[in-house]
């Protein structure tokens, strides 16, 4: 590991004048992936400002007395806690479930909600600093691209990066249209949509969202949820835990009767954000849920995939795995 | 021997406290004064020159002491007997990750630092050889002895069932849970290594002639091993570079690969592409067997799993061709590996028996029941003993055969869609030279035995089951015998490798009690009408102290018969048919491997091998870039060991079996056997649920969608 400043930060403001006043920092969090990656020495802080012991963890009502209150997660709050709060398993369970989903028990109990949106990708070329990786080293080319690329990205990749975003959590938080609360080094707070925040690599791969040097991750803000009925995340991974996901689907359906009110539909291990399946969520809403139009709406969706020469299995798995969740969706509780 | 015996019952591992305390000292555990700590760092290129090293900045990084590489380290024996070559001996590039210098410092994450500063020049070579798919073709007989009789072709020509398969498994690593570590302190000419080694006495020599030093100059030091799976056995370049660090440092050195290292210093599992050809007549009485491996080895050394051993005893067939095709690469060494050639050639094997229960419409059981050999098919020695029909029918009794449909893809369960499949398997049985030396005390009527061997305790139960033989020799509880192992100044001692552990120590540990009883009668020159223990003689004859060595050799007759332990899989598998996800609800080995000195030692033995062939089966699969002849799976996120979900009810049966003419104990070994068989019951499985028959491990769920 390479020599760096440790810095412990007193409150979250000094932890932004700190991280802002440095453009070689980092906060340390969790450090689930970030300690990892400085080992392997893909990440070369020279500052570590620790946030860890900050009051920022509770996962709350967000609108006291409102008639449909949403919940806001602090960015500190552990991943495991979250998954198992009350509140997060009866409005959201395919958020605890997504979690649930994701790494190991370990990991889960010392990860952050805020960390698990900056998770960097868990591409192979990525992590070893001997290989071309444009995400690591700008302009240094795509090992992935004409290499082992079975993980990869099947939509919204670029000529420059086909890595896919590693994080089940985030999957959930895409289809619940959740909003990433991000404090900047003025102090003004900001309240990103997941379409602000994340972005696809085109030419700027070494981006994995649009926060700047110096903003912060405070919380992760849920809105009331009509999905908690029928919602669900499923899985799809070379083993049965600790995998990162050949793909995933968060899917929830709002239904009156038969009829698809409304209906999410995000997957995780296609690309490199949290991807929203919008044409399938389109030729959904006002149609009866049945599994044939879940089928035919994940054929749709998956038409648009683009695979490289080892992941052209995820199309058929990424249509199974929308019409599984769509299925286990409508299905649950019963 | 007592009336009733400590062999052959379920004793917990008389080192287990100290294991869960942290009290086992396992090698860079060792509290040694004036630690420095070394740092490997490879090539990042398959083949070509070093150019150019420069180390200038790493030089200056804080705490480094000395750096080492070709051009200052010294010169070695490279046919001294470590694998893989890689001891800085020139700037020739072999294979990508091979090492080419050490960083020494103060601490492990300064030699780490600096050694990510040092920045490396190679020329260019285009012609290196990494890609095993499109070199295949050009594999040429390998030396691994081939086996031929009869003529497969033409019985394959005129028979009325036959199948004609391509089987693939891919690359694997061993990955014990302790690294590879060493410690090494010089004093003087004298040289000790704290390194994890399941041959201690081969450690020894290979460090020595490395080094070009003496053996007895060079003591191992290997009481705890954290698992090794093969990769322990033969020693690799860094236990003598751990020593050329100390010597050039003038400190004692601790060295240890991290887990992405493991990929390319310790040998692996090779890709095999195994084409099985069967023939059989519609009654299901097989014609002919061929077998035929090809693989790929080192650039500059051969060796090549023996993937048709298991085809070799295990059924009757008139016509076999048994071969195998190599072809070098720019790739690490391969090496033993957990049932070497047994567990990758029994998947091949064993699925081809299951295509051709199918296309014959029998039972799997049923054919291979057909099949049993009454000698060994190969060799015409007569078994020094086989129970594998017993492990079959015993097997399908208590794991519930008689309840599987023979029709694929027909039982579902909800989600599921579930299936039973059925694979044998064999290791041979060998003793190998081992020494053991008791000694014994008497404090005022207390008799204690201390047992001492240069054995090699893997994890697997190796103390237990020689205390429990000393204390039946001698007459003593177990409390009362101390066994010391590992540790090269004991009597030489054959290694924990190839299931002849057990088998080698047991019987030298017990002949050594034989001969201090009967040395202990003759010392009293007295007659007895019932033979003494040798704790009563210590006892009736007031002896303070008592010593003798033994050195045991395989019994003279060994050769004239065919010994190996056999072993009958059982899978139920449950396949997600929406995802393809596998889970194999209930594993089944039943084993017929002679005495089983510890039962529950033996049972944990074999669970344990049928978790790596479960890993086998649907997880794991080590995965080169030919761009670069580097490992892309290259940790634990990519390389994918079972987890416990994957992993359900896992059941081990032992046979009973008293094998006269194997060795003396009738002791056969059960370290190999484990993991043979478990893929190809489980494909079997995963064929019954599904209907699909997937030739190529690991079966991932993008196979079975």
């Amino acid at each position: 590991m390479r020599p760096f400043k440790y810095t412990r930060a007193t409150s979250l403001s000094s932890a932004v004048k700190e991280l802002s006043g440095n453009a070689q920092s980092r906060i340390l969090a969790g450090g689930t992936n970030l300690l990892d990656l400085m080992k392997e020495d893909v990440e070369r802080p020279e500052e570590l400002i620790d946030i860890t012991h900050l009051p920022y963890s509770s996962v709350k009502s967000s609108s006291q007395g409102a008639a449909k209150p949403g919940v806001l997660l602090d960015a500190l709050g552990k991943n495991a806690e979250t998954a198992n709060h009350p509140l997060i398993r009866s409005q959201y369970p395919m958020l605890s479930q997504a979690i649930l989903a994701g790494a190991s028990a370990q990991i889960r109990n010392m990860a952050t909600n805020g960390g698990n949106l900056l998770q960097r990708t868990r591409c192979p070329y990525f992590y070893d600093v001997a290989m071309p990786c444009n995400k690591r080293t700008p302009g240094s080319g795509c090992g992935a691209m004409e290499g082992f690329n079975r993980m990869h990205a099947v939509f919204g990749w670029s000529d420059k990066c086909i890595a896919v975003h590693p994080s089940d959590m985030a999957v959930a938080l895409a289809a619940l249209d959740a909003k990433v609360l991000v404090q900047n080094p003025s102090g003004q707070q900001k309240r990103l949509t997941f379409d602000e925040f994340f972005r696809l690599p085109g030419d700027a791969p070494e981006k994995d969202n649009n926060l700047q040097h110096g903003d912060l991750i405070t919380g992760i803000e849920l809105p009331a949820s009509n999905f908690a009925d029928h919602s669900y995340y499923a899985k799809v991974r070379d083993r049965s835990s600790y995998a990162f996901a050949l793909v995933s689907v968060a899917a929830g359906l709002q239904l009156n009767g038969k009829e698809i009110i409304d209906v999410r539909i995000a997957m995780g291990g296609v690309a490199h954000k949290p991807w929203r399946a919008l044409t399938a969520e389109k030729m959904l809403k006002g149609k009866e849920a049945t599994e044939a139009n879940f089928k035919a709406a994940a054929k749709a969706e998956m038409a648009a995939a683009k695979p490289h020469e080892y992941n052209k299995f995820k199309i058929e798995l990424g249509e199974r795995a929308i019409a599984l969740a769509l299925t286990k969706a409508l299905n649950y509780g019963s | 021997m007592e009336a009733n015996p400590i062999t052959g019952t379920p004793l917990n591992r008389i080192d287990g406290l100290l294991k869960v305390t942290g009290k086992a000292a396992y090698a860079t555990d060792y509290p040694v004064k004036n630690l420095a700590y070394g740092y490997l760092f490879k090539s990042t290129v398959a083949s070509g020159t070093i150019t150019q090293i420069d180390d200038a900045a790493a030089k200056k990084a804080p705490g480094v002491i000395t750096i080492i590489t070709h051009l200052n380290a010294p010169k070695l024996n490279v046919k001294g007997g470590l694998r893989g070559g890689a001891l800085l001996q020139g700037p020739e590039i072999k294979f990508n990750g091979q090492h080419i210098g050490i960083v020494v410092a103060e601490t492990f994450e300064q030699a780490r630092y600096a050694a990510r500063l040092i920045k490396v020049q190679y020329s260019n070579d285009a012609q290196a050889k990494t890609d095993f798919e499109k070199l295949a073709p050009q594999a040429v007989p390998a030396k691994e002895p081939e086996v031929r009789r009869g003529d497969v072709d033409s019985a394959m020509a005129g028979a009325a069932v036959t199948v004609d398969q391509v089987y693939e498994t891919p690359i694997e690593h061993h990955h014990p849970m302790e690294p590879h570590a060493t410690i090494a302190l010089w004093e003087g000419d004298k040289l000790t290594l704290y390194n994890s080694s399941q041959i201690v006495n081969g450690a020894q020599t290979a460090a020595a002639k490395t080094l070009n030093i003496a053996p007895e100059n060079v003591r191992i030091i290997s009481p705890y091993i954290g698992g090794g799976f093969g990769s322990k056995g033969g020693q690799w370049a860094n236990l003598a570079l751990a020593a050329v660090a100390a010597k050039m440092a003038n400190r004692p050195v601790h060295l240890a690969l991290s887990r992405q290292q493991m990929f390319n210093s310790v040998g692996l599992r090779q890709h095999n592409i195994q084409h099985l050809k069967l023939a059989a007549t519609k009654e299901g009485k097989l014609l002919a067997l061929g077998h035929q491996t090809t693989t790929h080895t080192a650039i500059d050394d051969e060796y090549t799993e023996p993937c048709g051993d298991c085809s070799k005893v295990l059924y009757a067939v008139p016509n076999a061709l048994i071969n195998y095709k190599v072809v070098p690469m720019n790739v690490i060494m391969p090496t033993y590996t957990r049932g070497p050639g047994k567990s990758t050639g029994s998947f091949a094997l064993e699925s081809a028996m299951d295509e051709l229960a199918f296309k014959l419409q029998m039972d799997p059981i049923a054919l291979r029941l057909n099949n049993e050999p009454a000698q060994d098919p190969t060799t015409g020695k007569p078994w020094s003993s086989r129970k594998l029909v017993e492990c079959l029918k015993e097997g399908a009794k208590a794991f519930g055969w008689d309840k599987r449909n023979p029709q694929p893809g027909k039982n579902i369960q909800g989600d599921y869609l579930v299936g039973h499949g059925v694979a044998c398997g064999s290791y041979p049985a060998r003793q190998r030279d081992s020494s053991a030396v008791i000694k014994l005390t008497n404090d005022n009527g207390k008799v204690q035995a201390v047992v001492e061997l240069a054995a090699a305790d893997l994890g697997t139960g190796t103390y237990t089951i020689l205390a429990q033989t000393a204390a039946d020799g001698l007459g003593l509880p177990v409390a009362q015998v101390r066994i010391k192992i590992g540790d090269s100044d004991l009597p030489p001692a054959a290694g924990s490798v190839g299931s002849v552990g057990a088998t080698s120590y047991a019987n030298s540990v017990n002949d050594a009690c034989s001969k201090i009883t009967t040395e202990l009668m003759m010392k009293s020159g007295k007659q007895f009408f019932v033979r003494p223990t040798a704790a009563q003689l210590m006892t009736s004859e007031r002896l303070n102290t008592f010593e003798t060595r033994m050195d045991t050799k395989p019994l003279a007759d060994a050769d004239n018969y065919s010994a190996h332990s056999f072993n009958a899989n059982f899978a139920e598998v449950w396949v997600n048919r929406f995802t393809g996800m596998v889970k194999v609800k209930r594993f089944l080995a039943v084993t017929a491997a002679g005495k089983i000195i510890n039962p529950k030692t033996a049972r944990s033995q074999i669970i344990g091998g049928n978790v790596w062939g479960i890993g086998m089966a649907i997880t794991e699969e080590s995965v080169i870039d030919p761009r670069w002849g580097n490992f892309i799976t290259r940790s634990f996120a990519d390389y994918h060991v079972p987890v416990n979900l994957d992993v359900g009810n896992l059941d081990a049966i032992f046979i009973n079996e008293d094998d006269k003419h194997a060795n003396k104990l009738g002791v056969k070994g059960i370290g190999e056997v484990g993991i043979v068989g478990v893929a190809g019951a489980i494909a079997n499985a995963i064929f019954n649920a599904t209907g699909k028959r997937v030739r190529e491990l690991p079966i991932t769920p993008d196979k079975l969608i």
